[in-house]
């Protein structure tokens, strides 16, 4: 869907508008006719008749512009304003609709620009149009035909500046908007090295990095300088030598006139009359740099945004399918993926099969394809080869919202978002009532912590959690996941801030939610519990099977538990 | 119309808007351009050099054309045209220079402006930014600042020629008639309340313009950040309603900031038309009576045109210079907020620290009420292992905020090696100080500039070194392009257990003598962990060390535990003897109370 199209369902407002503007127009171009007559018929000749009829005609016309003038501004902003809306809303839709990978490989604070930034541009370029932008062309065209009946001959040298005139915008217009989305481009860059600082205010005023931050800022800001410089200086460069071509034009009338004149083919005052439509036509160009200006600007933004509107959205499986999970069986099949942009594969070749109801533990070193296995679960990313089965269908043929509905995940980093307790939890699951929101805090044991803030539930969590500790996060975002009474429970080390005793009470709570649980963990105490254990080592299965089954067959295991029992020991003493 | 707008914007009340934008920022912005003040005088020469060019083209014209008309063929036409030709020549020349340089110190102010907030955001409290969202910052310095570019590289010239146009035509026509010329202004008081009332409420509507504008960014970052949870939880119909509704309040803003500010060049207009009818029939009741001249009336009308033009070029950008001072002002907010105290006069660099901490008399609070730390103290020795243990809002953090000077104490005195922290710069202090912290900050780079975070004057081979320490240098060796993997946005495409390992790479290449460890290694597998829990001994061994506890392993090497509740130290000692103690420490860990983990 091009931008164009979003025009579509203003016609309405836009034709009206422009007739408005028609309107002042008229009036404009025929005031100084009416003023001549003031003039001519009733000052010089001292005729108060004809001075107070004309000067009461004058005032009612103003009246009129006025009136279509402020009218026009509701249009005008109206249309405008509804516009950036409709872009935003579907610009937002889109992105909601991208795939993960999609969205992950693309800049998050380019988004943010283009929705914000960009569209402003293109809201202002609408609101412009149905205000001004064609009363220049429009005074360039009216001043061209008038001088065309005073004279033919000597308008025809302002007519043949014109193609010359349009090759020169063309031109411009295209390098304009060139330069202007690199200066997009570079308002991305600035944006980008913002967030980041924000992200991370609390490291660099650790490491006390505000040099280095600063450095790194500058550089981006300079480049967005030095592009706008270039960006509005080109266009600044084009007014005057527009404006130029046009005098000489002027130049070449009085030249040729005086031959016209002399020839008898044409009388002072038509020539004065020329030169005077000359000047003016200059005028109305000279408003156009500040045209070109914007539109080149709203052309870049506009392909900004057009790009994203035509990426791809993500496949899913006709909502018609009428595939339910009912049970919550996982099967991995010859599956193997690869991050995209990455020479290896993440994970290769893994087999296994999880029961509904059953729990099985992941196990396996830092950056061993664990969270892989589980994105690859609700379709954050897609297989590379082989298939993700769920109660036996292959979660390609699942409509993507059927699947996640019944997915509880808990990633590793407990993304909260901005809002109280209770809105966090209620992400899990819109319709959940508040008793069913305790229930999940209980579960998740966080319910007395939440008591024992001031605010309880309406407690307000800054973006990502900023206020609460690593364990609170974990644990509210754990509830989020109860709270959907998931078919599939996901806890991607999501106890790791959790001391064991909590850990085992929680462990215990979800047991009666009755679903399949896969749960990567770090500690084998948690994996013990479970019905059994994957072992994963750089991408691939390595062992598969109980606790006591992998002490025996697995020397990973073995060093892993190794590992583990030092600390337990200690932890026991 | 006022009716429809209580109606038509809903919840939005005069009440609910922001004040309206002031004259100060506008002063302020002057300022700002002022320090290129040599160029600032250049253009404004150059103002007034194109605009005599631009009154000096028509009256060439004038004179050629009287030329052509009473002389005929005696009249040279050539040399004329040829002037004419310089004219406009320099006419435009003019012009292009004068734009050249203006848009140079529109968009070296916007750098400077954009440069200085970035700087003074960083120097704001941490709790700052707790509250907001990065979004709503960002805003500012994109969104706000660009309503400020676009409006410098063209207002201001506009705002130059105008005022120069109006004083040229007033002091004309003061010349040619008085009285005129008072009938004449007569509109200027119209036009004054017709502005003031507009721009009353425009100037309130774009700072609500700016301010939706800014909350939709935050939104817009957050979702878009928080996209995994979104799609997992098939959240998308939900986003999708918040942020129609959130984009409707800017439309509804946006909507009546542009149509009230649309009313300003029509006004004008109107006026303008006004005042030529007053003049004509006021001028021809003069004229009738011989008390002017028909010509002077004549050449009036004109003026008062041309009186007014200006006024009404600068209305037709009046909506783009509001919503710039709107967005100015909120960017002036930000600059006005005080920062974090700046480093005493006597403060001193601190060469090289043992390590030694002391805390005495320590008491806190961020508010006015209510004491977050009170009268905490207690004596570190260098190279010792501190573990903070206690429950959530006990002041775990808040003790490290003290010793890293992100806040200063109210009462009481902390020192590093019997050196009161005051004293201390608070770079040098902290350059002393090396953090593992629980979120990871990786920035859009290579992963060796992002270890180098931690000191950035290490070698390569230091790098390096403090990387297989971390036991982090055989996973990025495993990357096709090794340490010069350029990591994207959030560190993505490696493990949330490898970005810890980068974490720790970096506070070892730091060599601090003081570490703070906050919850550093929970996502790491154990047999990672043990090998960085060795080279953490290792690293521990010559430095005190700090660690906010969540897990009883790590906590259980400490040589002092703190226990911490509501502000109080309230029992302290080596795990063996606390657990001994039985007292809130033995219900911590013994698991009655479920705390610990926060």
């Amino acid at each position: 869907m091009k931008v164009v199209s979003f025009l579509k369902p203003y016609r309405k407002p836009m034709i009206i508008a422009w007739l408005l503007m028609l309107i002042e127009l008229t009036v404009e171009l025929l005031s100084p006719i009416l003023m001549a007559k003031i003039i001519d018929e009733g000052i010089i000749p001292k005729d108060s008749r004809v001075l107070l009829t004309w000067g009461i005609v004058l005032l009612i016309l103003s009246l009129i512009s006025f009136a279509s003038g402020i009218t026009n501004s509701f249009f005008a902003a109206g249309a405008g304003q509804h516009f950036g809306y409709d872009i935003r809303k579907e610009l937002f839709r889109k992105i909601q609709n991208l795939s993960y990978s999609t969205i992950n490989e693309f800049s998050t604070s380019s988004f943010i620009t283009r929705l914000t930034n960009d569209v402003t541009q293109l809201q202002n370029i609408v609101f412009m149009s149905l205000r001004i932008a064609f009363r220049a062309p429009l005074l360039v065209l009216f001043g061209t035909v008038m001088a065309f009946i005073v004279n033919w001959r000597l308008a025809l040298i302002f007519v043949l500046s014109i193609p010359v005139i349009v090759v020169i915008l063309i031109f411009v217009m295209k390098k304009a908007t060139q330069l202007f989305q690199t200066l997009q481009k570079r308002l991305d860059h600035v944006n980008r090295i913002m967030r980041e600082n924000l992200q991370g205010i609390r490291l660099i005023k650790a490491f006390y990095q505000f040099t280095f931050e600063r450095e790194r800022f500058k550089k981006v800001n300079k480049n967005l300088q030095d592009s706008s410089l270039k960006a509005f200086r080109f266009i600044e460069f084009t007014g005057p030598s527009i404006l130029f071509l046009m005098n000489i034009c002027i130049v070449l009338v009085l030249w040729f006139g005086q031959k016209e004149l002399l020839a008898g083919h044409t009388n002072a005052g038509d020539l004065v009359a020329i030169v005077n439509y000359g000047t003016r036509i200059t005028m109305a160009l000279g408003m156009l740099t500040w045209i070109i200006m914007a539109f080149s600007r709203a052309k870049a933004s506009n392909d900004r945004i057009n790009e994203v509107l035509s990426m791809e959205d993500e496949k899913d499986a006709p909502i018609s399918t009428k595939v339910f999970i009912n049970e919550g069986k996982i099967e991995f099949e010859n599956t193997s993926f690869r991050y995209p942009n990455q020479t290896f594969d993440a994970i290769r070749n893994i087999n296994f099969s999880v029961a509904p109801k059953q729990t099985v533990a992941i196990i396996g070193a830092t950056g061993s394809g664990k969270t892989t296995i589980f994105q690859l679960i609700p379709r954050l990313f897609n297989a590379t080869k082989g298939k993700v089965k769920i109660d036996g269908v292959d979660v390609l043929d699942i409509p993507s919202k059927e699947l996640r509905m019944k997915i509880g995940y808990v990633p590793q980093e407990s993304h909260l978002f901005t809002g109280t307790i209770r809105e966090n939890i209620l992400w899990g699951n819109r319709e959940a009532s508040m008793e069913e929101i305790v229930e999940a805090a209980k579960d998740a044991q966080i319910y007395d912590t939440i008591l024992s803030f001031p605010n309880g539930f309406d407690t307000v969590i800054g973006q990502k959690g900023v206020n609460l500790s690593g364990g609170q996060k974990q644990r509210l975002s754990i509830a989020r996941a109860l709270v959907r009474k998931p078919k599939i429970l996901l806890l991607d080390d999501s106890t790791s801030a959790l001391d064991l005793e909590t850990e085992r009470k929680l462990l215990k709570s979800i047991e009666k939610y009755e679903c399949t649980l896969l749960i990567i963990t770090q500690k084998i105490t948690t994996a013990k519990k479970a019905d059994y254990i994957i072992l994963l080592d750089e991408g691939k299965l390595v062992a598969s099977g109980t606790h006591k089954e992998l002490q025996k067959e697995s020397e990973l295991y073995q060093k892993i538990l190794c590992s583990q029992d030092a600390k337990e020991v200690l932890t026991n003493a | 119309m006022h009716r429809r707008m209580n109606r038509n914007q809903g919840g939005m009340t005069t009440k609910d808007l922001p004040k309206s934008i002031s004259l100060k920022t506008i002063v302020r912005v002057w300022q700002e351009m002022a320090e290129k003040k040599g160029l600032l005088i250049i253009v404004l020469l150059f103002v007034m050099l194109s605009s005599a060019l631009g009154i000096a083209g028509p009256y060439m014209i004038g004179h050629i054309i009287d030329g052509l008309i009473y002389e005929s063929n005696q009249f040279q036409l050539l040399p004329s045209l040829l002037i004419l030709l310089m004219i406009y020549f320099f006419y435009s020349l003019t012009t292009f220079l004068q734009n050249y340089w203006m848009v140079g110190i529109a968009q070296n102010t916007v750098f400077r402006l954009r440069t200085r907030l970035f700087s003074h955001l960083q120097q704001l409290p941490i709790a700052y930014f707790d509250k907001r969202q990065h979004g709503e910052l960002m805003s500012r310095i994109t969104n706000d600042m660009d309503n400020v570019s676009s409006t410098l590289n063209n207002s201001v010239i506009q705002i130059f020629s105008s005022i120069l146009t109006l004083v040229g035509t007033l002091s004309v026509m003061l010349i040619m008639s008085p009285i005129l010329t008072l009938i004449t202004l007569i509109i200027v008081p119209l036009m004054y309340v017709g502005m003031k009332w507009i721009t009353n409420r425009t100037g309130r509507l774009f700072k609500e313009q700016q301010r939706q504008l800014g909350q939709l960014n935050g939104f817009i970052e957050e979702t878009v950040t928080g996209q995994k949870i979104i799609k997992t939880f098939s959240q998308e119909d939900y986003v999708q309603k918040e942020f129609e509704e959130r984009a409707e309040k800017l439309r509804e803003a946006g909507y009546w900031a542009q149509t009230y500010s649309g009313f300003i060049p029509k006004l004008m207009n109107m006026l303008n038309n006004l005042s030529f009818a007053i003049i004509a029939l006021l001028g021809g009741y003069f004229a009738f009576n011989g008390w002017v001249t028909i010509g002077v009336m004549v050449a009036f009308t004109e003026y008062a045109r041309q009186f007014t033009r200006p006024l009404n070029d600068l209305a037709n950008q009046f909506n783009t210079i509001l919503s710039a001072i709107a967005g100015a002002e909120r960017v002036y907010d930000i600059l006005d907020l005080p920062q974090e105290i700046e480093d005493e006069k006597h403060a001193q660099d601190l060469q090289k620290v043992v390590g030694k901490v002391e805390f005495h008399n320590v008491t806190f609070s961020y508010e006015k009420d209510g004491n977050t730390i009170q009268n905490a103290s207690f004596i570190v020795q260098p190279g010792e292992m501190v573990a903070l243990v206690g429950p959530t809002g006990a002041g775990k953090t808040t003790i490290i905020n003290l010793l890293t000077r992100f806040y200063d104490a109210n009462q009481g005195t902390i020192y590093i090696d019997d050196r009161p922290i005051s004293s201390i710069t608070r770079k040098s202090l902290r350059s002393h100080i090396g953090f593992v912290l629980q979120d990871v900050f990786l920035f859009e780079g290579t992963i060796k500039e992002n270890i180098r975070y931690g000191r950035l004057n290490a070698t390569d081979e230091e790098v390096y070194e403090a990387s297989r320490k971390a036991n982090a240098h055989s996973f990025i060796m495993r990357l096709p392009n090794g340490y010069d993997t350029v990591l994207s946005q959030d560190g993505s495409g490696i493990s949330q257990g490898q970005k810890q390992l980068l974490s720790i790479a970096r506070a070892i290449l730091r060599n601090p003598s003081i570490l703070i460890l906050d919850e550093a290694t929970s996502n790491i597998d154990t047999v990672t962990e043990i090998k960085i829990q060795e080279a953490l001994h290792h690293l521990m061994k010559d430095r005190t060390t700090f660690v906010i506890a969540h897990r009883l392993n790590t906590i259980l090497h400490a040589d002092q535990i703190f226990v911490l509740k509501e502000g109080r130290i309230i029992e302290r000692g080596t795990h063996a003897s606390l657990i001994q103690q039985k007292g809130f420490y033995y219900q911590l860990t013994s698991g009655i109370h479920q705390e610990l983990s926060s």
